[in-house]
């Protein structure tokens, strides 16, 4: 079979949809099967691993499902009950609302934070790169040692930053207790223990920036600053967007430091929405609400990010 | 090697031995054979058998959340277990994760736990799901139970949350818990020409008079106000529900549970130490133990220490009092949490003699004398002398005080609100409201109208009838 022949066979194949996988050359066909054999036990798994789950999800939000009345879990009587009732949810309104407000500070806060240690990290000297792996240390350890860390430190009879205010009689209100403060208390914690992650794909994609870049723009009689501004950040735009869609989708999983630092309160002022169906579902086993609402987030969730991937996507078209 | 004539001819051999045709070499080896594995049985089997118990090889499982009672208990397991032959380990988890994993175990029926514990305000939902497996047949049947265990020694009120609408026990308690005042430092009450305060009015004007004085808080508790403030709530003239367990509708909204509300918050948020909103059990029991607070009003076995632990720093000045009364009058919180098992429990039998072990009266006199574990369910140990002594600290009788809660608690079943299955969604409505208030987030009669709202949300959501 000469090359034309199966140039040719693979624009008959092309063109005509119906036909084309038996249009293909036998080692090409081969080929596909093979692909195929090869992705069908990924894709079994998958779909067993995610796509189940979340169907029977999406199944169990129809349901008034509640582990401590039987009978409830398949009975579809009305299947829309669950949804009437979250609209009319004022609790979860709110834990909308604080999820927000975290979502949005933790973001810009570790974006920020993490641009400029990496930007500092990527001065190239021994001080430098001993600090890396030192920055690294909050992001690595388990998250609910974090929470109970910053749990010692803002619990003033056992706070040592608490022993220093007492010794400079200082008077200091706690800030998991007072409700202006737990949020940003919440916020500092979270900042603390996921900057390092921000600053880690920054300071790869600074690592990987064309030196040429910057070498035109001093040529020029750029300064730093105007560097730092029009030609690194610039170049990082995509990478704090990804970074940014990461962190985002992370933030609204926040669980372990709002669990120990202040369980949702003082009132409802942490309880971001998260935090809201794992009591609806654990504490009171209305497994059937929490499902539609855990399908509401998923969908927001699936919005956000398909919102930032068309503008990273549309942005590198641009690019 | 040389063959010795017999062996070589077997009929000649046969021949040797006597006649009779009684015994042949064959009989001998298998007399000498025979010998020899009666004297390997006989060697090893005897002692084997003395000892065979009738858990050998069974480990038991159980799970509970932490409490000082249960580390009592695990320092007496080895003497159990080497009694019985088995095994038992106790997993123990913070009181709310040990809640909520429990909720999961017992809704799917799992068998990882023998047996656990029943938490009280748990107590309505999990017997009435038909989670648990009663014990009347255990307690019943002689070969499983002597009659001197006799489980009609427990004070009649603990039991209460362990029976089943059948009429069948789902549990059998370990502690009786009467709540009542604790207070560290009574020297400053006295300073300030104070007595112990018997209303709520005479505690609101001790907390003032003695909050900073010393560096000391006037009040602290911890942050399960669901269990802490109904007694303000009922001591006010409210209720939680409007007539519970049959009538569910809450009560949160009305005048006099906004008057408790605010009373209540005011005690945690204008007398009480930094932070106390977040305060555990273990944080407010040593913020009064090391003298840095002073009035609490909880459980006795969180009061208790006070007194009697070792490292407590207000030994000599602790003194204990009633729940100071109301407008409405006294209602000091009872609670029982007990032993249960799950009725997809695979050793039910190994985890009832486990049960009845911890809760035999032998157990709980060890525990009471050599532990200090006083918050006891049985009614024997509560009139012995030797317990009246114990509890006779710096010239208080406590003993009787407790008594006087017991019995209050059984009068009128006003502790009822707290079994019925939905009292976990309306709990956690209270601590929210308390929260609000004591942060100044909102006023007493907003944040107890939003929990009133909130509340009879979720109770239609559970397909409550209001």
């Amino acid at each position: 079979m000469s090359i034309s022949t199966k140039v040719s066979d693979y624009a008959a194949a092309s063109d005509g949809r119906g036909a084309a996988i038996g249009a293909l050359p036998h080692f090409e066909r081969q080929r596909i099967r093979f692909f195929w054999m090869l992705l069908t036990p990924v894709l079994v798994i998958l779909a067993i691993v995610t796509l189940l789950p979340t169907i029977y999800l999406l199944v169990t939000s129809f349901t008034p499902l509640s582990l401590a009345t039987p009978g409830t879990a398949w009975n579809f009587s009305d299947p829309l009950a669950n949804y009437k009732v979250l609209f009319g949810d004022s609790r979860l309104h709110n834990s909308l609302w604080v999820q927000l407000k975290l979502s949005f500070f933790t973001v810009v806060l570790q974006l920020l934070l993490g641009l400029v240690v990496a930007l500092l990290l990527n001065m190239r000297t021994a001080l430098m790169e001993a600090l890396r792996s030192t920055f690294l240390v909050p992001m690595v350890l388990p998250p609910i040692v974090v929470a109970i860390i910053w749990k010692v430190l803002y619990s003033p009879d056992i706070s040592p930053a608490w022993w220093i205010f007492k010794a400079l009689g200082w008077s200091v209100a706690t800030p998991i207790t007072d409700a202006n403060w737990a949020l940003t208390a919440i916020i500092i914690a979270d900042t603390w223990e996921w900057f390092p992650f921000t600053m880690l794909i920054i300071l790869a994609a600074l690592s990987m920036m064309p030196e040429e870049l910057r070498e035109a723009a001093r040529i020029d009689g750029a300064t730093s600053w105007q560097l730092t501004w029009f030609v690194t950040l610039p170049y990082l735009r995509n990478t704090l967007l990804v970074a940014g869609l990461f962190r985002l989708i992370d933030s609204i999983k926040t669980f372990p430091l709002i669990y120990i630092l202040t369980d949702g309160g003082p009132g409802t002022v942490t309880e971001v929405s998260n935090y809201y169906v794992f009591s609806q579902s654990f504490n009171y086993s209305y497994i059937g609400y929490s499902s539609a609402v855990t399908m509401v987030l998923l969908a927001i969730t699936l919005l956000l990010s398909w919102i930032i991937i068309r503008v990273v996507a549309g942005e590198s078209r641009v690019d | 090697m040389s063959r010795s004539p017999e062996a070589a001819n077997p009929e000649a051999a046969d021949a040797a031995l006597p006649a009779a045709g009684a015994i042949n070499r064959r009989d001998v080896l298998r007399t000498m054979a025979a010998l020899t594995a009666g004297a390997a049985v006989g060697l090893r089997s005897p002692p084997v058998l003395a000892q065979a118990k009738r858990f050998d090889g069974v480990t038991l499982r159980g799970a509970c959340f932490q409490h000082v009672f249960h580390e009592n208990v695990k320092a007496y397991l080895p003497e159990f277990e080497k009694a019985t032959g088995m095994k038992v380990e106790i997993d123990l988890q913070a009181f709310p994760v040990y809640n909520q994993r429990m909720d999961l175990e017992l809704s799917t029926q799992g068998s990882s736990y023998d047996f656990i514990n029943i938490t009280f305000p748990y107590s309505g939902r999990w017997v009435g799901a038909g989670w648990l497996a009663p014990l009347d047949s255990f307690v019943s049947d002689r070969n499983q139970t002597p009659a001197e265990w006799n489980p009609d020694d427990f004070v009649s009120g603990t039991q209460t949350p362990f029976r089943g609408k059948d009429g069948k026990t789902y549990g059998f308690a370990w502690e009786a818990g009467a709540m009542m005042m604790g207070i560290a430092r009574y020297d400053l009450i006295e300073k300030a020409g104070l007595n112990i305060p018997e209303t709520l009015e005479e505690l609101a004007a001790v907390c003032a008079a003695v909050h900073g004085k010393d560096g000391v808080a006037a009040y602290v508790n911890d942050k399960l106000h669901h269990w802490n403030f109904p007694p303000y709530l009922m001591n006010m003239g409210g209720k939680v529900f409007r007539k519970a367990p049959d009538d569910l509708m809450p009560t949160l909204d009305t005048p006099e549970a906004a008057r408790a509300a605010q009373y209540y918050g005011d005690l945690l948020s204008k007398y009480g130490p930094q932070g106390v909103l977040s305060f555990t059990d273990d944080q407010a029991l040593r913020s009064q133990t090391e003298g840095r607070a002073n009035i609490r009003t909880n459980a006795m076995a969180w009061v208790l220490p006070l007194a009697k632990r070792a490292d407590s720093k207000v030994k000599e000045t602790a003194r204990f009092g009633m729940i100071p009364k109301g407008a409405g009058g006294s209602f000091p919180g009872c609670n029982a949490n007990g032993y249960g098992i799950p009725v997809g429990a695979r050793q039910k039998e190994a985890a009832w003699a486990f049960i009845q072990w911890a809760t035999s009266k032998e157990t709980f006199r060890r525990i009471a004398f050599e532990r200090g574990g006083l918050a006891v369910p049985r009614r024997s140990i509560i009139d012995d002398p030797e317990y009246r002594k114990v509890l006779n600290i710096n010239g208080q009788d406590v003993a009787a005080l407790y008594l006087q809660i017991l019995e209050r608690a059984g009068e009128g079943n006003y502790m009822s609100y707290r079994t019925v299955p939905v009292f976990p969604q309306v709990g956690d409505k209270i601590n929210k409201a308390i929260e609000r208030i004591a942060s100044r987030q909102q006023s007493a009669e907003a944040s107890m109208a939003t929990a009133q709202a909130e509340a009879v949300a979720d109770l239609r959501k559970a397909g409550v009838a209001l």
